[in-house]
C-alpha cells in the first residue's frame, strides 16, 4: 500500500513531477552525450596517433625514451615480434626505425624525424596513408623514397618525384648523406607532423641510420581494443623480463597527447559536475517542497498510527520513482543522442573551415561519439544514487512532524 | 464494565516567549465504554488539548491518563503510535483524507497498518462504507465527494478497525448544519447499534442537544458534567 500511495503521490502534482523528471532526463542525457562524445574523440585521437606512430605499447631499448639515438636498437626483433603477435589482444605489430636528421634541397634545410616503416602493413592501418594529397603512399617495392608533409614540401620547395638529401649521424657515429625522392605528400593538419615528419621504407631507413638488416629502434604494438592495454602491458613486461628492453604505454611515448586528453577530460568533468549538480538541486527542491506542503498529511498519518519509518519509507519510494523515471529517460535520451552521433557522425570541418589539431595532433573533423554501456549505466546509477542520498534530508522532515502542531 | 478513559488532574501549560498559557488546569474525567459524550465550551477553553492528550497525541504537563487499561504516561513514542492504531479512532475537523486514495482505500488504511488480511479487510470496509451511507461510492476519490461524504469516509476509517474509543475534534464544524445533523445521526447510530464509544468536541448547540453526556470546559477546567444542557450552567 505504501508503494501505491507513493506512486500516486508522485503524480499528484503532475506538472511538477513532469518538470522534475524531464530535467533529470535532459541533464543526464546531456551528460551521457558529452561523455560519449569526448570518449569517441579521445579514442579516435589516440587510435590515430598510435597507428601513425609507435603503437598503443612500444617496446624499445632501455634508455631510448630519455635519449633517443639510433645507437641503441633492437638487434634481432623478429623472435620477440613473433611472440608478441601471438597474444590474442594484439591486432598487429609494427617494426620501426626512427631517427633524427636534416633534410636538404636547393631551397633550404630543415630538421626532420625519419620513420622507417613496413609500407604494405602501414598502409592498412596508419591514418597517414589516407592523408596523401599528392603522389601516393610508399609501397614495399620502393627503395630510397619518402613521403613528406605538406609544410615540409613547401619549405624545401619539393614536389612529387623531386630529390632531397638526408644527413644524419648513423649508428656508428659517422655523418652520412643519403639521397632519396618524394613519393607522396601528406597533409594531416598537424603542423608538427606536416612540417617535420617523414616516412620511408624500413630498409632504406636502416641504410640511412646504418643499422643491420632486420634491426629496428622500436617494436610498436597495436591493440584491437584499447581496453586491453593494461593487461597486455603486464604480459609484455613479463615476456621481456631480463632483457635490456623497456615496454612503455603510449602515454609515455606521446606525453603531450596524454596530458591534453587528461586536461580536456578534466574540464569535461567540471562541466558534467555542474550539470549533475543542477539536476540534483532540482530534484532536492522538488522532494523538499512536496514534503513540506504535506506536513499536515504526514501528521495525520502518524496520528492514526502510521509509524514515522513508514511515512519516511513512502517519501523514499516517491524519490525512487522520480529518480527511476528521470534516470530512465536520461539514459534512453543520452544513449539515443550519443548513438546517433556515433552512427552518423558530425562533420565539423564546415565550422572550423579546415583541419583541426589539438596540441599537435590532428583530429578527424568528423566527430563521432563512442558509447559504452559503462557510460550509460555508470552515469545513470550515479545520478540515481545521488538522488536517493539527497532525499534523506527531506525524509527526516516527513518522519519528524509535530503531530499536534500540524493538526491544529 | 471497566472504565475506558480515566484522566486525573491533567494540566497542560504552553510556554511561548516567557508567556505561559495554562491550557488545562487540573482536569479529571472518566469515560465508560459505550458512552456518547460531547465536550463543549468556548473557543480556547482546552477541548482540543484534552482530546489530544487522551488520544496520546500530546503529553500532559502533569496528571495521568489511562486509556483501555494502559497508562499513557508510561508509553514511549512508538507504543503510543501502536495504541492509537489499535485502540483509538480519530475523526478530524477537516476530514484529513488522503487525496490520492479512494474512499475504500482511505477507509481500509488502518486495517492495512494492522495487517488485516485482504479478504477480511474488504468485507469489513464494504460493510462499514455501507453503514455510513457510501455504498456504490467506494471507488471515488475524496475530490469527487462532498464535504459531508468525505467526513463519512473519515468516520468509516475511524470505526472500521473497531476501536475501543473514537475521538472527534469538532467533526461537524466544516459542514452546514443539515449535514452536521446527519453526521451526528450516523455517529449516534454507530454508538447505539455497534456500541462504539464516542468522545467529541463541538460548539454547535444543535449537536450538543443530541449528546447523551455533556462535559463543559471553561478556561481549562471542567465547569460542568451532566446528561443534558439543563444539567450544566453557562453554556
Ligand atoms: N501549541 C500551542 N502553543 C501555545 N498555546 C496553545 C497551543 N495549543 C493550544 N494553545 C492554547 O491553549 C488554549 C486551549 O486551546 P485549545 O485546546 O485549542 O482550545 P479549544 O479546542 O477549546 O478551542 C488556548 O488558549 C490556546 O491558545
Ligand atoms: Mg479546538
Amino acid at each position: 500500500m505504501i508503494a501505491r500511495l507513493a506512486w500516486r503521490s508522485v503524480w499528484r502534482n503532475r506538472r511538477r513531477t513532469l518538470i522534475t523528471v524531464l530535467s533529470i532526463g535532459f541533464g543526464l542525457s546531456f551528460a551521457i552525450f558529452f561523455i560519449a562524445m569526448g570518449h569517441g574523440m579521445y579514442t579516435k585521437m589516440i587510435s590515430d596517433a598510435v597507428r601513425m606512430q609507435a603503437g598503443h605499447i612500444t617496446i624499445e631499448p632501455r634508455g631510448y625514451l630519455e635519449a633517443p639515438a639510433v645507437e641503441s636498437y633492437l638487434k634481432s626483433p623478429a623472435e620477440l615480434r613473433a611472440a608478441v603477435q601471438r597474444l590474442a589482444a594484439v591486432q598487429r605489430t609494427k617494426l620501426l626505425v626512427l631517427g633524427q636528421g636534416i633534410a636538404r634541397t636547393g631551397s633550404g634545410t630543415v630538421g626532420v624525424a625519419l620513420m622507417g616503416v613496413e609500407p604494405s602493413a602501414e598502409a592498412i592501418t596508419s591514418p597517414l596513408a589516407r592523408r596523401i594529397i599528392k603522389g601516393r603512399y610508399l609501397s614495399d617495392r620502393d627503395g630510397p623514397w619518402v613521403v613528406i608533409g605538406k609544410t615540409l614540401a613547401e619549405r624545401l620547395g619539393l614536389r612529387v618525384g623531386m630529390k632531397l638529401v638526408i644527413t644524419t649521424n648513423n649508428a656508428a657515429g659517422e655523418l652520412v648523406d643519403e639521397l632519396c625522392r618524394v613519393r607522396g605528400i601528406f597533409a594531416t593538419g598537424s603542423e608538427e607532423i606536416d612540417g617535420y615528419f617523414m616516412q620511408a621504407p624500413i630498409a632504406f631507413a636502416r641504410r640511412v641510420f646504418g643499422l643491420p638488416a632486420g634491426a629496428a629502434t622500436q617494436l610498436g604494438v597495436i591493440l584491437a581494443s584499447p581496453d586491453d592495454q593494461e593487461a597486455v602491458l603486464a604480459k609484455l613486461r613479463r615476456l621481456t623480463a631480463g632483457q635490456d628492453l623497456e615496454v612503455e604505454p603510449w602515454q609515455k611515448i606521446l606525453p603531450q597527447l596524454a596530458s591534453y586528453i587528461k586536461l580536456d577530460e578534466g574540464s569535461n568533468y567540471v562541466f558534467q559536475g555542474i550539470l549533475i549538480f543542477l539536476i540534483l538541486f532540482t530534484i532536492f527542491n522538488t522532494i523538499l517542497m512536496s514534503v513540506m506542503e504535506r506536513q499536515r498529511e504526514f501528521a495525520m498519518l502518524q496520528a492514526i498510527g502510521t509509524r514515522p519509518g513508514q511515512v519516511m519509507g513512502q517519501v523514499f519510494l516517491e524519490t525512487c520513482f522520480l529518480g527511476l523515471i528521470g534516470c530512465g529517460l536520461g539514459m534512453l535520451g543520452g544513449a539515443a543522442a550519443a548513438g546517433a552521433l556515433q552512427h552518423w557522425g558530425l562533420d565539423l570541418s564546415s565550422f572550423y573551415g579546415g583541419d583541426i589539431t589539438i596540441s599537435g595532433f590532428a583530429v578527424d573533423p568528423r566527430l563521432r561519439a563512442l558509447l559504452t554501456p559503462g557510460i550509460v549505466l555508470g552515469m545513470g546509477a550515479a545520478v540515481f544514487a545521488a538522488t536517493l542520498l539527497l532525499s534523506l534530508i527531506p525524509l527526516r522532515h516527513a518522519g519528524r512532524v509535530n503531530i499536534v502542531d500540524q493538526l491544529r | 464494565m471497566s472504565t475506558l478513559v480515566k484522566a486525573t488532574d491533567i494540566t497542560k501549560d504552553y510556554g511561548q516567549d516567557g508567556v505561559v498559557t495554562h491550557a488545562l488546569r487540573g482536569v479529571s474525567l472518566s469515560l465508560q465504554p459505550g458512552e456518547f459524550a460531547a465536550m463543549v465550551g468556548p473557543s480556547g477553553s482546552g477541548k482540543s488539548t484534552l482530546l489530544n492528550i487522551i488520544g496520546g497525541l500530546d503529553r500532559p504537563t502533569s496528571g495521568t491518563v489511562e486509556v483501555d487499561g494502559q497508562r499513557l504516561n508510561d508509553l514511549g513514542k512508538s507504543a503510543l503510535g501502536e495504541l492509537r492504531r489499535d485502540h483509538i479512532g480519530f475523526i478530524f475537523q477537516s476530514y484529513n483524507l488522503l487525496p490520492v486514495l479512494t474512499a475504500r482505500e482511505n477507509a481500509e488504511y488502518v486495517l492495512r497498518l494492522q495487517g488485516v488480511p485482504a479478504a477480511e479487510r474488504r468485507r469489513r470496509v464494504t460493510e462499514v462504507l455501507a453503514e455510513v451511507g457510501l455504498a456504490g461510492m467506494e471507488d471515488r476519490f475524496p475530490r469527487q465527494l462532498s464535504g459531508g461524504q468525505q467526513q463519512r469516509v473519515a468516520i468509516a476509517r475511524a470505526v472500521a478497525p473497531e476501536p475501543a474509543l473514537v475521538l472527534a475534534d469538532e467533526p461537524t464544524a466544516n459542514v452546514d448544519s443539515k449535514t452536521g445533523q446527519s453526521l451526528l445521526d450516523l455517529m449516534l447510530r454507530l454508538n447505539q447499534d455497534k456500541g462504539v464509544t464516542f468522545l467529541f468536541s463541538t460548539h454547535d448547540p444543535a449537536v450538543m442537544q443530541r449528546a447523551r453526556r455533556l462535559i463543559l470546559l471553561k478556561d481549562g477546567e471542567v465547569a460542568g458534567d451532566g446528561e443534558g444542557l439543563e444539567d450544566i450552567d453557562g453554556v
